[in-house]
């Protein structure tokens, strides 16, 4: 019944594609025009975090910001592959994949190159990696359901992983990204958002040290533009690392009960 | 009740089976299994040192790589090798040659029903062939259910697809002991009345099922006489020549 | 274990975790001759299963299934097709069995588990099998287009039993599934009918409502583990690994045996370890059945 050998019809989604021509959800001279979820221009998310997802891993975290749902594994440290050389200290190896039903149309469900050298860049600042020499500690991510904004919720999950397996870290990494619409910047934005935007931007930091591990900006900016937007990603960076940090505790304190 | 056969044979009858051994030069042990038009290859090369990640060093390891007839392998054919692996695994003594692997190779050459019965069936041969240390032999057979709950053995690829379920059953070979026979005995059935390898395709009730295990149970019997007298002959020889 | 006497005498001194790691099998053997194992379950009883249903929005259907640590989730997106010319007014199912990295530590990007395939072909099989799903209803003109159904499910945390945990995600997710009312456009394509243009496309309408399937004869199974005289009921992956031989079960709602499963194993099933698995099946069915018909009862009232 599922799929005769070499038979694989051709399928397409019955879902309206004409919608996709580009749709004024906002106006480029307005200021007050809603987001689509109703949220002011400023405000992110509400986010929900949980350790201990995956009893398999040393450490697991899972993370639903609206409709982006995102599911991290922390492996090891563990025996590096073989053919890597000697090396005095850790080596950190990421990887972050989609599941085929995470975007509207369906996907492949590979991984995604881009986003896992990303995650690898903004983690590999916070880690302590001397403290697991000639070791891998392995960071999988797997994108459940993608409602945008998927890598800083990759990254923020991430971290939060990390600290339940107990890897060492300078700090929490927390990561919040911001698009630009026109004359507006809208933070945390959703798939929509994002596919209508004319620029974006994303930081990745530690809050407590106010270090900043990577920051991406992309399309079209203006200086005082790029100022605003990477105060305002800072600011949410610290107030998501307050709802990390209690997650963490409320984890510990509930095991210990 | 009796159900016609396309080709002529009554319900319990077996496709004539053939079989021959060492037929490969460079392969370590190789058979080649014939059950009426199907028929498969298999060579075995090892044991060779070392094991692959994730498996046991402390055992003996089996890799089974499933060549089919044309095209790429998909699923089926990983479900095939899978189900050969676990099988010689529980044939062969492991702990005998710890920390190595031996490669077994699938080859099939025609496929007319009863595909995965005709690999067990070769792939043990094989193994006979190359010397690998074995508890016992395994003889698998295909039984397939009509929708009158009438069973046949070893159906055809036509019988196959037209029938409502089919059971494909691995089963121990009888031994010849010098043992009382009580002492053979487990749980009060014959040793060779439990199952190794079970798969199923189709729905049947649980009696039919029951009854496909008597059936499967009576054929190997008779089959494994067969795969013994193929593989005394050879062994006698193979001494004399040693000797 | 190359020290017969040693494990005994150390029992007393090693500590239970060493123990555990040093010597598996006397470990789960002095358990199982006390009839119990070491999370504290009886050797007959499955561990504590929930089903969620609709987890993931952006799919037509939906559902997380957990037994004990092993999480599956499933989702089905509906696709449109032109049926083969041997079935012009059938759908197709396609099924896929994902075990990513975050699942285990021993699969590895790249490295994807062996186990994958095999489980994704069983599933099929189990699924064609039992005739729970009327392809037929999956049709929607016929020979121009039909449901193409794409069942993934993907594996969160594998800790055993991972046919079972599958079977029932992709089960409940069947039952989960809302097929979208869709109407024939200019073009001779499908397309879904959205609340707003639903009005004017009506003569066209091949799917007037939101539909569920009919599912009939829902399989349910339950894996075994078989060691020495003892059937361990849904195993644990450590009990996976140190006991090898599992025999898996799949039984339909109407009794009917689906597939019997035993891909090798170095314990034998005799004629009574079968019939004691299948036992175990019918009791562990009806618990089945019950927390799939809650779940779905919880989604009408919500």
């Amino acid at each position: 019944m599922a799929g005769k050998p070499g038979t694989t019809p051709t399928t397409y989604s019955p879902s309206p594609t004409n919608q996709k021509i580009r749709r004024p959800i906002f106006n480029e001279n307005e200021v007050d025009w809603v987001r689509p979820d109703g949220r002011g221009f400023h405000q992110c998310r509400p986010a929900f975090f949980r350790t201990g997802a995956v009893n398999a891993a040393s450490g697991s975290a899972y993370a639903e910001f609206g409709n982006t749902k995102v599911i991290v594994s922390v492996f090891g440290p563990r025996e590096s592959k073989k053919a890597m050389m000697y090396s005095d200290i850790g080596r950190l190896n990421c990887s972050v994949s989609y599941t085929t039903f995470a975007t509207p149309a369906r996907g492949q469900g590979s991984e995604h190159k881009d986003f896992s050298s990303m995650l690898h860049k903004s983690l590999e600042g916070a880690i302590i990696l001397e403290t697991f020499p000639k070791t891998t500690v392995d960071v999988f991510a797997l994108v459940l359901e993608s409602g945008g904004s998927d890598l800083p919720v990759v990254i923020s999950c991430a971290s939060l992983a990390l600290a339940d397996a107990g890897i060492l870290m300078h700090d929490l990494v927390a990561s919040v990204s911001l698009s630009c619409l026109g004359k507006n910047l809208v933070i945390d934005p959703i798939l929509e958002e994002e596919s209508y935007q004319d620029g974006g931007l994303l930081i990745t930091c530690m809050p407590s040290r106010y270090e900043v591990t990577q920051l991406t900006v992309t399309g079209e900016w203006s200086t005082p533009k790029i100022n605003e937007g990477m105060q305002l990603c800072l600011d949410a960076c610290s107030k998501l690392a307050k709802i990390m940090r209690s997650c963490l505790k409320e984890a510990t304190s509930t095991s210990q009960e | 009740m009796e159900i016609d056969r396309l080709d002529g044979r009554k319900a319990n009858q077996l496709r004539p089976l053939a079989c021959s051994r060492n037929i490969l030069n460079r392969a370590h042990g190789s058979a080649s299994w014939t059950q009426g038009d199907t028929k498969v290859l298999v060579a075995v090369y090892g044991p060779k040192a070392g094991t692959k990640k994730n498996e046991n060093p402390e055992k003996a390891c089996i890799e089974v790589i499933w060549k089919p007839k044309s095209g790429q392998i998909g699923k089926l054919e990983r479900e095939y090798e899978m189900i050969v692996k676990r099988t010689l695994q529980s044939i062969c003594i492991l702990n005998i040659n710890p920390n190595t692997t031996t490669s077994v190779i699938v080859q099939v050459i025609n496929d007319d029903g009863a595909l995965l019965p005709c690999a067990i069936n070769a792939a043990c041969a094989a193994l006979v062939d190359a010397g690998i240390p074995l508890k016992h032999l395994a003889v698998a057979i295909c039984c397939c259910l009509a929708d009158s709950g009438y069973i046949i053995l070893d159906p055809t690829k036509l019988e196959e697809q037209s029938m409502k379920a089919y059971a494909y059953l691995v089963f121990p070979n009888s031994i010849l002991s010098v043992r009382p026979e009580g002492s053979l005995k487990v749980q009060g059935e014959p040793r060779e009345h439990g199952v190794i390898t079970s798969g199923t395709q189709g729905a049947m009730s649980v009696d039919d099922y029951l009854n496909c295990l008597e059936r499967g149970r009576a054929a190997t019997a008779k089959m494994s006489t067969v795969l013994r007298r193929n593989l005394q002959p050879q062994i006698a020889s193979e001494l004399s020549k040693a000797g | 274990m190359g020290l017969p006497d040693a494990p005994g005498d150390l029992s007393s001194e090693v500590d239970v975790d060493a123990f555990r790691r040093l010597f598996p099998l006397r470990f789960y053997e002095r358990h199982l001759t006390e009839s119990i194992r070491p999370d504290g379950r009886p050797l007959g009883r499955a561990r504590d299963t929930t089903i969620a249903l609709g987890a993931v929005a952006s799919a037509e259907g939906s559902a997380l299934a957990k037994i004990g640590s092993t999480t599956m989730l499933a989702a089905i997106k509906m696709e449109v097709m032109t049926p083969s010319m041997d079935s012009p007014d059938e759908g197709c199912i396609a099924i896929d069995f994902h075990m990513p990295p975050i699942c285990s530590p021993i699969v590895r990007p790249g490295r994807p588990a062996e186990i994958a395939p095999v489980v994704s072909k069983q599933l099929s099989d189990t699924i064609s099998s039992s005739g729970m799903i009327n392809l037929k209803e999956l049709s929607l003109v016929s020979g121009k287009a039909a449901w193409m159904a794409y069942l993934d499910i993907y594996c969160l945390d594998a800790d055993g039993a991972l046919f079972d945990a599958a079977l029932l995600s992709a089960v409940a997710a069947f039952s989960h599934l809302q097929i979208p009312a869709v109407s024939l456009n200019d073009d001779g394509k499908i397309v879904v009918v959205s609340e707003e243009n639903g009005g004017k496309l009506e003569k066209d309408a091949v799917n007037k409502e939101r539909m569920k399937l009919t599912l009939k004869s829902i399989p349910f199974s339950l894996t075994c583990v078989l060691h020495k005289n003892y059937i361990l009921a849904d195993p644990t992956a450590e009990e996976e690994s140190i006991m090898e031989t599992v025999v898996t079960v799949v039984l339909d709602s109407s009794s009917q045996l689906v597939s019997l499963y035993k891909p090798g194993g170095p314990v034998l099933a005799y004629t009574s370890a079968i019939q004691d698995c299948v036992a175990l099946t019918r009791q562990r069915m009806k618990e089945l059945q019950k927390i799939l018909d809650e779940a779905n009862s919880g989604m009408e009232v919500d």
